[in-house]
């Protein structure tokens, strides 16, 4: 038989520099991944919560940047427009398996009564997610997560400074709603309060 | 007891995003200098920027250039109406005012994008051998990057190498390494456009061997191919009147 070796990963040999095209920023491939792939990836897998779904979804949303090309020449910060994108993409896969995700939630609460772990913030802002209506969800990351300020996700997003508080109210409402039976004990931030 | 939690959210003056367009060099001037102040004296957005290192070693543990430069091509090359891997390209190129192949040659998403273009000369006999626009493509990742193994060059030494196929529509794909020690099936599946997954060392003894790609569209049974190739050689590779040959001599570079 003829021999081979597998080579782990499927890469194409050791991990190096690869050679630079010299374009400017966002022009290619691989400056996008240098410079946004981490993030991305790391945004699938915080959603996701699965590394082979993670992969998946980030070589998705980079074929995504690819043909909207055009809005990434144009964005402020292709940082924040590569994480929304990769937010989005995953919501949408998230919503398509909405039982499993309603299931986090009993999941942190039995950790905590069981074994005593406090829920993370951010793990606890992903499971709440699944309770809150798909237009706060988004929202939800941009600020829980990704930490831009209300006026902030208003220039982000292209909606109304009023319209991105609505959204958090209605987050926090039904993550109250979530919460008041699963964990009691929790207090959620008054919305009034958020900066 | 009750436990109030703040579920994150911005601070005064800290913001995980603005931690992350410094990183990624979106930021200059005055802003820059600011936020550069408030990380060198702020614990939680210090905590910020080693949480983006740990998530660039996450990456480049998981999901490495290349790998994620052959998902994206094969997508692109998969997409309805994508048309073939030239228009692919052209396409993006005219969208985007990049330089899409250029890029893609340099950084190995020609995987799916430009393989065609590149290796139409990769088989010895493709008047023979070829129906319908059918490609069989060997990449190979050396020390001086991903690239097209030309026709008739050596493989380099303990160099990495992928197979990339165009099925031409076929349903299904074999793709085996045959030499003086036998034969071996890399791939026996659903015929996918792109480049295969998982890539591969050819450690045989000898110095010559081939690649040799079966396409049908009925499924290809890879024990009995191996059977034939192992006994018969690449002539012996079609399982029946209906299948596409593609025959890709290697020759062994020095070790």
């Amino acid at each position: 038989m003829a021999r081979f070796a597998v080579i782990p990963g499927g890469r194409a040999g050791a991990s190096g520099p690869l050679p630079s095209t010299g374009e400017a920023r966002g022009g290619t491939l691989e400056e996008l991944y240098r410079c946004h792939a981490a993030a991305v990836y790391a945004r699938c897998r915080y959603l996701l919560r699965d590394d082979e779904a993670a992969r998946d979804a980030t070589q998705d949303v980079f074929v995504k940047v690819l043909r909207g090309a055009e809005e990434l020449a144009a964005a402020t910060s292709p940082a924040a427009l590569l994480l929304r994108m990769a937010t989005n993409h995953c919501l949408n896969l998230m919503r398509a398996s909405r039982a499993a995700w309603r299931g986090e939630i009993e999941r942190i609460a039995r950790e905590r009564s069981v074994r005593g772990i406090e829920p993370d913030a951010r793990e606890l802002v992903r499971a709440l997610l699944g309770v809150a209506p798909a237009e706060a969800q988004e929202i939800a990351v941009l600020y829980f997560v990704d930490e831009l300020t209300q006026a902030e996700i208003a220039t982000e997003s292209g909606r109304s400074l009023p319209t991105v508080r609505k959204r958090l109210r209605e987050f926090l409402a039904a993550a109250r709603g979530a919460l008041a039976e699963a964990l009691p004990a929790l207090v959620l931030p008054d919305p009034e309060e958020l900066p | 007891m009750s436990l109030k939690s703040t579920l994150g959210g911005p601070g005064v003056a800290c913001s995980a995003m603005r931690i992350r367009r410094l990183a990624a060099g979106e930021i200059a001037g005055e802003e820059r200098a600011r936020t550069e102040a408030h990380l060198a004296a702020c614990a939680r957005c210090q905590e910020t920027e080693r949480e983006l290192d740990r998530e660039r070693a996450r990456l480049a543990a998981d999901l490495p250039f290349d790998m994620l430069a052959a998902g994206v091509a094969e997508r692109l090359a998969r997409a309805p109406g994508a048309g073939t891997s030239r228009g692919i390209a052209e396409r993006l190129g005219r969208v985007r005012g990049m330089r899409v192949l250029a890029l893609a040659l340099a950084a190995g998403v020609a995987f799916a994008v430009a393989v065609p273009a590149v290796l139409r000369v990769a088989h010895d006999r493709p008047s023979e051998r070829t129906k319908g626009g059918a490609e069989l493509s060997v990449w190979v990742r050396d020390g001086s990057g991903v690239r097209a193994l030309a026709p008739g060059e050596p493989v380099p030494g303990r160099a990495a190498l992928r197979v990339g196929l165009s099925p031409a529509g076929r349903r299904f794909a074999a793709v085996a390494l045959v030499d003086a020690d036998g034969a071996v099936i890399l791939h026996a599946g659903a015929a996918e456009p792109g480049v295969l997954p998982g890539a591969f060392e050819w450690t045989g003894s000898g110095e010559e061997g081939t690649l040799v790609l079966v396409l049908d569209d009925t499924p290809i049974d890879a024990a009995a191919l191996a059977h034939r190739l192992a006994h018969g050689g690449p002539d012996t590779a079609a399982p029946g009147d209906g299948a596409d040959v593609l025959v890709r001599p290697l020759r062994r570079g020095a070790r």
